[in-house]
């Protein structure tokens, strides 16, 4: 155990620094989402967010690009993000994957159930595009038929570098627009 | 005594079958080297399998029931029941036709209990009738129109709206009067997929275990339907993230096998190296799991960075971190360097000592052993009646591994030798140390590839050469996934100017092992064990609900 953690504290920081963290060219603010929400929102949101998590018919890959924020590598907490465990404590709900029929009561609920204010962001192309899912009985496309989308990260999906950037890209919109 | 000698070749198994069966056989014939096809009479579906399935000269192991719509052609649905023979390292699919307006035939499930499953959603999506087993519904939830059409006949359209009208869960159980029940999900406080869990307890002791699953069920199999073989390997790579290099190479495998392709010795070394790259990923990730559901956040901030370690390897080696997007029917997309090869060599070798070092400082912890030994329990006859695969399997004392078992199923018959860990304690422990052992044992399979790989080149066979499915022949990809063994099986339709998929049926690890997740977990547990129990099976909801 004394060597173990000797051997680590000596291997120096894992820990991607900030000014790696380039945004990818798949995300997109959506300004208008933003503008409309009223000046102390954009102030709340735009400072340490507590996020929820919705899985809305994904392929297991956001989740795990999503997990991995938390790692040593990424360290999103740094950032004042966290992930809370119910929508009740959330301001903002990342989505991943196309919107599946039979998950799309709890989608909704899920949604209702977080307070004002609240913003969702698309995690991956099959939550911003649906792709390259084709809609089935089962499976009715992007989350922005169901939900009100202000932050898409497209990718295949989105790295962890990718999703930490587009979140901070966000919240530094949001601050500068006030 | 008289022993009969145990049956070695094709050959000698058709004369087996013709034996058994009789005028019953319709036809018998070997499609592949190492595939047969029995077509039998209906009323013969159940014996026939009974007779595959308790044949100790076999030892075989029950994989699917697939059902294909052919109402157009002969006013009939066929049946399809694959095993694997495993003593003769031989597939052998029983193909029965059932009648077109009434389908129904002997249910399999009292017989082969790993078969529920498969005949609930054969009744859910084709209203396939099967005698003797409670058809309660599966895949599709209670909200469905009671008068709903079976969505995966060929007459209904793939887009055919369905309007949800109740969202209540019900569950296989009713609780005493005095017992608590603990529902979780479907959407979950971690950051997983979702399902409904309910927990039914007296005080901490989980008395019932039931899981409301297939929320996130898109119907891929229908979507596939009419798209061409290319369109339909990126499906296969969305199936499930975590494992999408497995079902990339057994979807690829089921086409080059109808396709009659050999891919190059190269392409071939390649993906035996990407897969063992994916396992050393899922592994990691599983450990990760398993020591924060135990609560040693320490050991599981460390095995989080091993995860990630490979990712960026699998991002260099590939450009992509899931490494998908680069296998390809009958090769791959590019080929890697040798410079590239020597710099994962590398990598991969500086992990060894660190993760040696993790594994003592787990076994040093005392409080954390005192979570996962006993806890989440298996037993080994339990883990054959329902078919469990993988890790799950081997924890239990079950060794079975495709790599070993059926290296013909991912296109090498001639795959290396290793060794199959496993443990024959069935806890949580030890489907733990079977993961960490296969984790020396990917490193060594990684490590020999690498020393003898070929320079045949990568390029694939495939879009050089014109295809020629035979279209009544099922091609089939069965390969080791982390998570277990999981199968592709598909049916293709020759059209210009590359062929279709007709039907594409996928049987996923995960699918297989719920069910043993839920019996492990009412295996006299506490409720704080159920995710530990959960962690150790680390299912995916994604590839079981497709």
């Amino acid at each position: 155990m004394y060597s173990i953690l000797k051997s680590w504290l000596t291997a120096g920081r894992l820990t991607v620094p900030a000014s790696e963290l380039a945004l990818s060219e798949a995300t997109v603010v959506r300004l208008e989402q933003l503008e409309a929400l009223s000046k102390s929102y954009r102030k709340a949101l735009s400072r340490s967010v507590m996020i929820r998590h919705l899985d809305a018919g994904s392929c297991n890959a956001e989740e795990a690009e999503l997990l991995a924020l938390a790692n040593p590598v990424y360290d999103m907490s740094r950032f004042g993000l966290e992930i809370t465990a119910s929508p009740r404590h959330a301001d903002i709900l990342t989505v991943s994957g196309p919107v599946a029929l039979q998950l799309l009561p709890a989608i909704k609920q899920t949604y209702d159930a977080m307070p004002e204010p609240k913003l969702v962001v698309a995690v991956g192309d099959g939550a911003c595009y649906g792709t390259p899912y084709d809609t089935t009985y089962a499976c009715l496309g992007p989350i922005d038929k169901f939900l009100p989308v202000s932050v898409y990260i497209g990718g295949d999906p989105p790295s962890p570098s990718d999703i930490l950037a587009g979140l901070i890209e966000c919240q530094k919109q949001l601050s500068s627009l006030n | 005594m008289k022993t009969k000698a145990t049956p070695q070749t094709t050959q000698d198994l058709l004369a087996i079958f013709n034996d058994f069966f009789g005028d019953d056989l319709h036809s018998a014939e070997v499609v592949n080297p190492s595939e047969i096809h029995l077509l039998v009479d209906e009323t013969m579906f159940y014996e026939g399998a009974a007779f595959i399935h308790s044949n100790l000269l076999f030892k075989s192991t029950f994989i699917t029931l697939v059902a294909t719509d052919e109402r157009r052609l002969n006013n009939q649905f066929n049946l399809h029941g694959v095993f694997l023979l495993k003593a003769q390292k031989v597939v052998v699919t029983l193909i029965t036709g059932l009648d077109g307006e009434n389908p129904s035939y002997k249910a399999l499930t009292p017989l082969i209990p790993a078969a529920e499953w498969l005949e609930r959603e054969l009744h859910d999506l084709f209203g396939i009738e099967a005698e003797g087993v409670d058809l309660k519904p599966l895949v599709l939830h209670r909200g469905w129109p009671k008068a709903h059409p079976y969505v995966m006949h060929k007459d209904v359209a793939k887009d055919t709206p369905i309007e949800l009208t109740d969202t209540d869960h019900e569950f296989g159980f009713t609780s005493p009067a005095s017992a608590h029940q603990v529902a979780v999900g479907p959407i979950h406080a971690g950051i997983i997929e979702p399902g409904h869990l309910r927990f039914c307890v007296t005080g901490e002791r989980i008395h019932h275990f039931d899981a409301q699953l297939f929320y996130t069920h898109k119907g891929i199999e229908k979507m596939a339907e009419g798209k061409t073989i290319y369109e339909g390997l990126t499906l296969a790579e969305h199936v499930c993230g975590l494992c999408a290099f497995s079902h990339s190479l057994a979807y690829s495998q089921a086409v080059e096998s109808l396709c009659q392709i050999t891919p190059s010795e190269r392409t071939q070394a390649i993906r035996r190296l990407l897969l063992e790259m994916e396992r050393l990923a899922n592994h990691f990730a599983d450990l990760t799991a398993i020591c924060s559901a135990g609560g040693f956040g320490f050991a599981s901030a460390r095995a989080a960075y091993f995860r990630e370690s490979i990712m960026q390897l699998n991002k260099h080696l590939t450009g992509h971190r899931f490494l998908r997007d680069f296998n390809t029917l009958g090769g791959l997309k590019s080929d890697l360097q040798a410079a590239t090869l020597d710099m994962a060599f590398e990598t991969l070798d500086k992990l060894k000592s660190p993760y040696r070092q993790w594994v003592e400082m787990l076994y040093n912890k005392d409080s954390f052993l005192d979570r996962v030994e006993g806890a989440g329990l298996l037993g080994k006859q339990q883990a054959l009646d329902l078919g469990i695969v993988g890790p799950s399997a081997r924890g239990s004392g079950v060794v079975e591994d495709l790599r070993h078992d059926y290296p013909q199923g991912m296109g090498q018959p001639n795959y290396p030798t290793f060794s199959v860990p496993s443990q024959t304690d069935g806890d949580v422990r030890a489907r733990m140390q079977v993961r960490i052992d296969e984790v020396y044992e990917s490193l060594m399979l990684i490590r020999q590839t690498l020393s003898t790989m070929a320079q045949d080149g990568v390029d694939p066979a495939a879009p050089t050469k014109p295809l020629k499915p035979n279209p009544e022949t099922p091609g089939i990809g069965l390969v080791e996934s982390a998570k277990g063994g999981l199968l592709h099986w598909l049916v293709l339709e020759a059209s210009a100017p590359v062929p279709t998929i007709n039907r594409w049926h996928v049987r996923s690890a995960s699918y297989m092992n719920w069910r043993g997740m839920a019996a492990a977990t009412m295996g006299n547990n506490i409720v704080p064990d159920g995710p530990l129990v959960n962690k150790s099976f680390n299912l995916c909801y994604a590839c079981s609900d497709r």
